[in-house]
C-alpha cells in the first residue's frame, strides 16, 4: 500500500495547509491583485469553478478566497484578492517567491452540468467576477455544449473592472455577449453607465427564460436586484444560482461562523440555487 | 411598409410593438426616424422639451454639464428603451443632456401632438404613460442603486 500523499492528507485532514509559493503577481485594480501559486511539494489540490480555498498569510491569519481559475495540470492555483483587512492586505502585498498556506478546496461549485444545453447568463459585480471567471473559462473550453452565453459585468469605475488585460479577448469572440457597465465613468469611458441589474433587461430578448441558467456573484444588494430582474423575465428560482460570501473559517461546516439559516455556506455553499436560499436570503440580520 | 419608416420602427420597438394597427398609424403620423452620429446631442439641458425619443439602436448618454469638469455621464440608454419625459411635464424644458455615444437611431415623436393625442384617446394615453412611468421607475431604481456605491471600499474586516 502506498503511503498517503499530500493530496490524501489534505482530504483527510482539511485543516492541514499546504505550502504554496507565489510565482506571479498581477495588479488588477488599485487594491486588488491576482496571485499565481505553485505547490511547494507535489500535491494536486483539485477544484472546480465556484469553490474556494482557505489561504494563510503566515503569522497573520487565514481567509477564504475563491478560485479565479481552476487548478491546472501542475496544480497551479490562481486567486484574485482584494485588500480589505489585515490578512488580505498581507496577501495582496506578497511578491513572487513568498509563501502562503493553502487548504481546500471547499464548498459547492457552479452547476455547469445543469447549464449544459441551455442559455447561460453570468452576472458579476465588482470582485464577484473572480469566481465567475473560472466558470466562464470552463464554459468557453467546451463552448459547443452550451447555447447562448452572456456575461454582464458591473464595476464602480472603469479602472475597477477586473481582468482588463484579458477582457478584450472574450469581447472579441462572437459566441459570447459580454457587456460591461460602470457606476462612475471617467472622461475616456465610452461604454455603458449604470448598475448591472439594468443590463438584464437589455439581454432578456436574446435568451429563452425557461431554458436559462444564471450564475450571479457580487455584493448582496446587487444580487438581490439581479434576481428580481431575472424573475421578472421568467427565469425560475431553481435556475438562478448565487455565490454568497460570508465569514467562512473552518471550511467544513463545524464552526458555524458562516451559517445562514440551515446552511453552512462553507460546505452547503457558497453556490446555492435561489429557490433554496429564498426563505433566508432576504431575512434581515440573518 | 418601408423598413426605415416610422410605422415599421414603431412596430418593432418594445415600447409600442403590441399596439394595434390604428394606434401605430396614429403614432407614426407624429413620428420621424432620426440618426445621430457619435457625440451628437439628441437634446440639451434648458432647451424646450418638444419630443419623445424611442431609441431603436445605439447608445445614448444622459449627462449633466459640470463647470470645470465637463460632461458627467449619469446613465446610458440602449436601443429598446426611451429618452426624455420632460415634454409631458410643465414647464417642458430638458433637465439633462442626452448625447449619442455610438451611431444611434431614434424614433422622434412630436411632444405637443403626442399630448393632444393622449387627450383625444385617453386609453392609449394611459397605456403609454404607464409604460413611460415604468421606464422612469427603472431609472430611479438604478439611480438609487448607484447612490449606494455598491462596489465601493468595503467595511474593514479583521
Amino acid at each position: 500500500m502506498t503511503a498517503p500523499g499530500p493530496v490524501l492528507r489534505s482530504l483527510v485532514d482539511p485543516f492541514h495547509p499546504h505550502p504554496y509559493r507565489v510565482v506571479a503577481r498581477r495588479r488588477e485594480t488599485s487594491d486588488t491583485v491576482t496571485l499565481r501559486l505553485c505547490p511547494a511539494t507535489d500535491p494536486y489540490l483539485p477544484g472546480s469553478p465556484g469553490q474556494f480555498m482557505m489561504l494563510t498569510a503566515f503569522g497573520i491569519g487565514e481567509v477564504p478566497i475563491s478560485l479565479s481559475r481552476v487548478p491546472d495540470r501542475s496544480g497551479m492555483l490562481e486567486h484574485t484578492i482584494r485588500a480589505v483587512g489585515s490578512v488580505t492586505r498581507h496577501l495582496v502585498a506578497l511578491r513572487p517567491g513568498d509563501w502562503v498556506g493553502v487548504r481546500g478546496p471547499f464548498g459547492t461549485g457552479w452547476p455547469l452540468d445543469l447549464a449544459r444545453g441551455r442559455d447561460v447568463l453570468l452576472v458579476a459585480g465588482g470582485l464577484g467576477f473572480a469566481p465567475l471567471r473560472s466558470a466562464l473559462e470552463a464554459i468557453l473550453e467546451r463552448r459547443q455544449d452550451y447555447r447562448r452565453v452572456t456575461v454582464l459585468l458591473g464595476a464602480r469605475t472603469p479602472s475597477d473592472v477586473l481582468y482588463r488585460q484579458i477582457l478584450p479577448r472574450w469581447q472579441r469572440r462572437n459566441d459570447v455577449d459580454l457587456r460591461v457597465t460602470v457606476d462612475r465613468p471617467d472622461e475616456r469611458w465610452r461604454g455603458q453607465v449604470g448598475v448591472v441589474p439594468q443590463l438584464v433587461s437589455q439581454v432578456a430578448p436574446s435568451f429563452e427564460p425557461t431554458e436559462t441558467v444564471a450564475f450571479i456573484c457580487g455584493p448582496d444588494v446587487m444580487m438581490r436586484f439581479t434576481v428580481r430582474e431575472l424573475q421578472r423575465h421568467g427565469v425560475s428560482d431553481d435556475r438562478i444560482f448565487l455565490s454568497l460570501e460570508r465569514n467562512m473559517q473552518c471550511g467544513v461546516g463545524l464552526c458555524g461562523h458562516c451559517q445562514l439559516g440551515p446552511f453552512f455556506l462553507c460546505k452547503d455553499g457558497p453556490v446555492l440555487p435561489y429557490s433554496r436560499l429564498m426563505p433566508f436570503y432576504e431575512v434581515r440580520e440573518l | 411598409m418601408n423598413e426605415s419608416s416610422p410605422e415599421h420602427a414603431l412596430r418593432m420597438h418594445p415600447f409600442t410593438a403590441d399596439l394595434n394597427d390604428e394606434q401605430l398609424s396614429e403614432l407614426a403620423r407624429l413620428a420621424r426616424v432620426a440618426v445621430y452620429e457619435p457625440n451628437e446631442y439628441l437634446l440639451r439641458e434648458g432647451d424646450p422639451a418638444t419630443a419623445f425619443y424611442l431609441i431603436v439602436s445605439g447608445l445614448v448618454s444622459i449627462e449633466v454639464f459640470v463647470p470645470g469638469h465637463g460632461a458627467r455621464p449619469l446613465q446610458t440608454v440602449e436601443g429598446g428603451s426611451a429618452v426624455g419625459w420632460s415634454w409631458i411635464l410643465a414647464p417642458s424644458r430638458w433637465e439633462f443632456d442626452a448625447r449619442a455615444l455610438e451611431r444611434t437611431t431614434a424614433l422622434v415623436l412630436d411632444g405637443e401632438r403626442l399630448r393632444q393625442l393622449f387627450v383625444r384617446d385617453c386609453c392609449l394615453g394611459l397605456r403609454l404613460v404607464q409604460r413611460l412611468l415604468f421606464i422612469v421607475a427603472e431609472r430611479l431604481k438604478a439611480a438609487r442603486l448607484q447612490l449606494l456605491d455598491l462596489y465601493g471600499p468595503p467595511r474593514e474586516l479583521p
